[in-house]
């Protein structure tokens, strides 16, 4: 197949198999500055979509008239004109929104997750390919900044999205919320999709193992001896 | 002396207090991607804190004269293009790309001369310019500096713009220079295997934002003191 | 030739960046044409809607933005504000210092004669949360009601006496913080604001009919 993946499968790539945080560790900057409270993050989120669907999607009707020595100007001229027309937008409709997140609205422009887009998917693709891959791409980022704002928001103040779901007297775990708390949430939130996958990929293994296993049983016992002693080693 | 004690809290706060990448989450790429060696991690320090600085002065330089809200030039071009004088020029919603471009370009010229004229220099962290462009430490300073030149009450010169880049260098290269110590120690210890690499790396870092956290309010007391001395 | 050939290789190579260019510069001055008036509001209403709890008896609609050259001649934004009859009833400044973690930007309420603190209302701040961010609440802040404008204030653990508020427990260094961007405000604002004060009421006429 020439094209790689189809259009839903990289929709799908994108949140799970290929999250731009868990697994490519890329934009960790607003991953880690704005996930103190849930309304903060799904606003960074939403930001950060626009910017990506739009980029992707000019870069992909321009793809066949791009010189290479002149696509990464392309790319960063556009980001950065998207990323100033959500800005302002964010400015003039959620005005303390934006000031809560400051400067990291501009900082999107330097988020290596669009560029990457643009580079990997967007400036070789056609339009409905590399719009599955945004949207995919920018889910998966969302549901990374939804995971670690919801830990900080509900350990460190007891709420979610502002309603209150842990009791009154449950003490507001200062730490989380200040700026130790991002890097903390997020090592061990990493470590646990790591851990996940490390358990699934050593059931298939030994899943795989078992079935060769059996199917190596039915051809003879000496293979099945061989199969054991090289499991010893 | 008042702009003298404004100075030192400037570079005092960006460097260590307000510490870029540990307090505003700048320049975590680098920080996470180049800190297993000592050596390239200081390399890639010296690099950001050379390149930030010359952007901070060209950007201060754009946005003083052309791009904040009553900037200089653009007014003055307006009027000789005959435009009525009470219309306000407001160009700052170019600054985000100006910004950026300023960035590329000050980052291939530092590469051009330091690969001409200092060859040595370019050997040990050559390697590390280009990947600075994409660097939010750089993004971030020129924004803090437009964000202190919008207000006409407390505009502030080259100096301090400069101060501010060489303090967020300066705190970049302590970051990332502690960071890659501990990485170096960490070789040797037995971290379970779901945390290797980019986990225990933020947990270290998590631990290194709470020591930084100590320093918060030193600033001030350092203000206390100059005031003291200078009275 | 040789020339008008290169100009043409150029453009060939160039011409979509250059389109490009001009269609993102249109954008974003459509984007700045529509946005811009309602950024600039929502800056103003931000300011205007605490002035009330800053000089008690001021009408929002009737404050004026004014610039001033402060005692070193930089120009600095006050607001004069007046009450539903339009009488000048106090001055609030606007002031910003570092704090604990990162700058405070606040509001300081003064009376017309520029003898008392009326009020204090933090705009900016990224004090610790469940410590220093209190410097927020309406408690601390009527702290500051009523003391004279011309001596500096302290702040103390226990026991304030005249000109002294009492800090938040845990968070010293933001409250004397708070204390010492009022402090630095005052001083830097109070003697142009008498100045000019005195030269309109020696001009004879009330500036504020212009004004408003």
């Amino acid at each position: 197949m020439p094209d790689g993946p189809t259009a839903s499968e990289r929709f799908l790539n994108g949140i799970l198999p290929e999250n731009p945080v868990y697994r490519q560790l890329l934009g960790m900057c607003p991953v880690l500055a704005v996930t103190a409270a849930m309304l903060p993050a799904l606003t960074m989120a939403a930001a950060t979509a626009f910017v990506l669907i739009s980029a992707n999607v000019i870069i992909s009707l321009i793809r066949g008239q791009l010189r290479p020595h002149l696509r990464i100007l392309v790319f960063t001229l556009t980001i950065a004109t998207f990323v100033t027309i959500a800005d302002r937008f964010l400015a003039a409709y959620l005005y303390e929104m934006s000031k809560v997140l400051g400067p990291y609205v501009p900082l999107i422009i330097v988020n290596c997750l669009i560029i990457s887009r643009c580079e990997i998917c967007a400036s070789k693709q056609t339009v409905r390919v590399a719009v599955a891959d945004a949207v995919g791409m920018s889910l998966g980022f969302t549901l990374a900044l939804v995971s670690i704002a919801t830990v900080r928001e509900v350990l460190g103040s007891g709420t979610w999205l502002g309603l209150r779901v842990l009791p009154e007297a449950w003490p507001n775990w200062g730490i989380m919320v200040l700026p130790p708390g991002a890097f903390l949430v997020l090592g061990l939130l990493l470590a646990g999709v790591e851990w996940w996958g490390q358990w699934r990929a050593e059931r298939a293994a030994l899943a795989v193992a078992s079935v060769s296993r059996s199917l190596q049983g039915q051809s003879g016992g000496a293979a099945r001896e061989e199969e054991a002693s090289s499991w010893k080693a | 002396m008042e702009s003298l004690t404004l100075l030192v809290q400037i570079f005092v706060s960006a460097a260590i207090i307000n510490n870029f990448v540990l307090h505003y989450f700048v320049g975590i790429c680098p920080f996470l991607g180049v800190s297993r060696r000592v050596d390239m991690a200081f390399g890639m320090g010296c690099a950001v804190t050379f390149v930030i600085s010359i952007a901070a002065l060209l950007s201060w330089t754009f946005t003083y004269y052309l791009l904040r809200p009553d900037a200089p030039l653009p007014a003055w071009l307006w009027q000789r293009a005959g435009g009525d004088p009470s219309v306000a020029i407001d160009l700052s919603v170019l600054s985000y790309i100006m910004y950026i471009f300023v960035i590329a370009s000050s980052v291939q010229f530092v590469e051009m001369y330091v690969r001409k004229f200092a060859p040595k220099l370019h050997k040990s962290f050559g390697v590390f310019l280009p990947l600075i462009t994409t660097n939010c430490a750089i993004l971030f300073a020129c924004l803090i500096i437009l964000r202190n030149l919008q207000d006409p009450a407390q505009l502030w010169g080259p100096a301090e713009a400069l101060t501010l880049a060489l303090g967020g260098g300066v705190g970049f290269t302590l970051a990332i220079c502690l960071m890659a110590g501990i990485r170096e120690e960490l070789e040797l210890c037995d971290v379970p295997r779901p945390l290797r690499g980019a986990g225990i790396t933020l947990l270290v870092a998590g631990i290194l934002a709470m020591a930084v956290m100590g320093f918060a309010g030193v600033d001030q007391n350092l203000q206390n003191v100059i005031d003291a001395f200078f009275n | 030739m040789t020339n008008s050939r290169k100009i043409r290789g150029y453009l060939q190579q160039a011409w979509l960046v250059l389109l490009l260019a001009g269609a993102y510069g249109g954008a974003l001055a459509g984007v700045q044409m529509t946005l811009a008036p309602r950024i600039a509001e929502n800056r103003r209403r931000e300011t205007y809607q605490t002035i009330p709890q800053l000089v008690p008896g001021a009408d929002r609609e009737r404050t004026v933005e004014l610039w001033i050259s402060d005692r070193e001649g930089n120009p600095a934004r006050v607001y004069r504000t007046h009450d539903a009859e339009g009488r000048h009833n106090g001055w609030v400044l606007p002031a910003s210092g570092p704090g604990f973690a990162d700058d405070i930007g606040l509001l300081i309420g003064l009376d017309a004669s520029l003898k008392k603190l009326t009020g204090m209302y933090v705009l900016d701040q990224r004090e610790t949360p469940g410590l220093g961010d209190y410097i927020r609440d309406a408690d601390f802040r009527r702290q500051f009601q009523g003391h004279a404008a011309d001596t500096p204030i302290e702040a103390v653990k226990s026991d304030p006496q005249e000109q002294q508020i009492v800090v938040l427990s845990g968070a010293t260094v933001s409250s004397s913080s708070v204390c010492r961007i009022i402090n630095t405000a005052i001083a830097r604002m109070r003697g142009p604001l008498l100045q000019s004060q005195a030269a309109a009421s020696a001009a004879g006429g009330d500036a504020r009919e212009q004004e408003l």
